[in-house]
């Protein structure tokens, strides 16, 4: 297996290692960047707990080589919150109750976050088609949308 | 996970090099998104991955004289938000809508959905009944025009040769495609892979069906076109009552399998059903 060095952008940290052309970003996020917010859930791309923003677009981190994302810009649940103040989406999973076992919580959180950067005030349509593809084995969705559809209501405010 | 060498490619010029370099050790991934599963069952082993995710020259929607021309590397998500194909092919702006999820659809291209060339690939079947022409390059043999009927040759398999990439897919601008559709039947709403899918383009004069075509994707071991449904249509007036009776045909024209997802005999009665829905609803009727 050869190996290469990459370097990306991290929550806002410049990172740079060493990794096997196999290693997938959610491994090497998990395990060498010591930052477990992302869950491995399937593993196969059908369950989004370890959706990620790249360059602000959701994508799950366990369908893309770490060596792809050389040069880009990446976002965990981790890197939404400045210092101790939540991001608006985070606040609001917390206001609603949005959460059970949490597991699928951070996939969740930011697909929402990518949802509202592109429609700021989607409808309950809009988000449960954007939330699609996050799979919540709790079945907890009916606060999950609640808890969307109250940061639409924010930002039409 | 199984071993593989990898490189990355910034341009076209550079992919066709290794590509030739690498011949059948080659492996073009975009997105991923199939290839990673591939990865992960061992179908992809000791290959060269060539990364092509990041040329930007080949990720475009454009109109040009008589065609809409995409670019392979254009994403599944860049397709649903293309106003160029919500008016030129609605059939696959419908088909990127139904694709997976959103998260995936930032990650899949057009290029690679079809390169993979899975019986169940949603933008297979549209590009088949839009009349597409795929054009492929390589560094030894420059570039050739293959049209969308010769392209998919069987389970994973297309007529690209291993040093060639997709250089350009393009779609007629023309009236039936302008009023294409395209319907998908999935066990659920979200991830789902197709049982049965259906797109259609039709245009009508004066009433009576110039011209047809209409193609089904995961009943057959590539897309296929519904040739008797067609036959049985053109030149007649498109009404309820004869799509009603012209989709009847369609179990001649593809060979379903059962498998995990559903039956044959299921596959081939929803293809009956698919292919009425389609044509209604580019009919309004």
């Amino acid at each position: 297996m050869d190996k290469h060095e990459i370097e990306f952008t991290l929550n806002g940290k410049k990172r740079r290692l060493t990794i096997a052309a196999n290693e997938l970003l959610l491994n090497v996020i998990r395990d060498d960047m010591a930052l477990t917010g992302t869950k491995y859930g399937c593993g196969i791309g059908e369950c989004a707990a370890c959706t990620v923003l790249v360059e602000g677009q959701a994508m799950l981190a366990c369908m893309l080589l770490a060596v792809s994302v050389n040069g880009k810009n990446i976002t965990t649940v981790e890197g939404l919150s400045k210092g101790n103040e939540l991001a608006p989406i985070q606040q609001a999973f917390i206001d609603k109750g949005a959460i059970q076992c949490g597991f699928c919580t951070p996939g969740m959180v930011l697909t929402s976050h990518a949802l509202l950067t592109e429609n700021p005030s989607p409808t309950e349509d809009d988000i449960r088609d954007y939330l699609r593809g996050n799979h919540c084995r709790c079945t907890g969705y009916k606060a999950i949308v609640q808890a969307v559809q109250s940061c639409a209501k924010a930002n039409k405010q | 996970m199984k071993n593989f060498n990898y490189a990355n490619a910034a341009s076209v010029a550079e992919t066709l090099e290794i590509l030739q370099h690498e011949k059948e050790k080659a492996y073009l991934v975009a997105g991923a998104t199939s290839a990673l599963p591939f990865i992960r069952n061992g179908k992809i082993n000791n290959k060269t991955l060539i990364n092509i995710r990041n040329i930007e020259e080949l990720r475009y929607v454009r109109v040009a004289n008589k065609k809409v021309l995409i670019g392979p590397l254009t994403t599944l998500a860049d397709i649903e938000k293309s106003t160029i194909l919500q008016k030129y092919a609605p059939a696959l702006v419908e088909a990127a809508l139904n694709f997976a999820d959103p998260t995936i659809r930032n990650s899949a291209t057009i290029g690679g959905n079809i390169a993979s060339a899975s019986p169940a690939a949603d933008t297979a079947a549209p590009l088949l009944a839009l009349n597409a022409v795929v054009t492929a390059v390589s560094a030894a043999r420059g570039e050739r025009r293959i049209p969308i009927n010769e392209f998919f040759v069987g389970v994973n398999k297309t007529a690209l040769e291993c040093d060639e990439l997709i250089a350009m897919i393009e779609v007629p601008k023309e009236a039936a495609n302008r009023s294409s559709w395209f319907i998908k039947l999935g066990l659920r709403n979200a991830m789902a892979i197709s049982l049965v899918s259906v797109a259609a383009s039709v245009m009508v004069k004066a009433g009576k069906v110039q011209k047809v075509s209409i193609a089904l994707g995961s009943v057959a071991a590539t897309p296929v076109r519904a040739n008797s449904v067609e036959k049985a249509l053109l030149g007649t007036e498109f009404s309820a009552l004869n799509i009603e009776a012209a989709a009847q045909s369609v179990g001649g024209d593809i060979s379903p399998i059962t498998d995990v997802r559903a039956s044959r005999e299921y596959r081939q009665d929803m293809a009956v059903v698919l292919v009425k829905r389609a044509l209604k609803k580019i009919g309004n009727l």
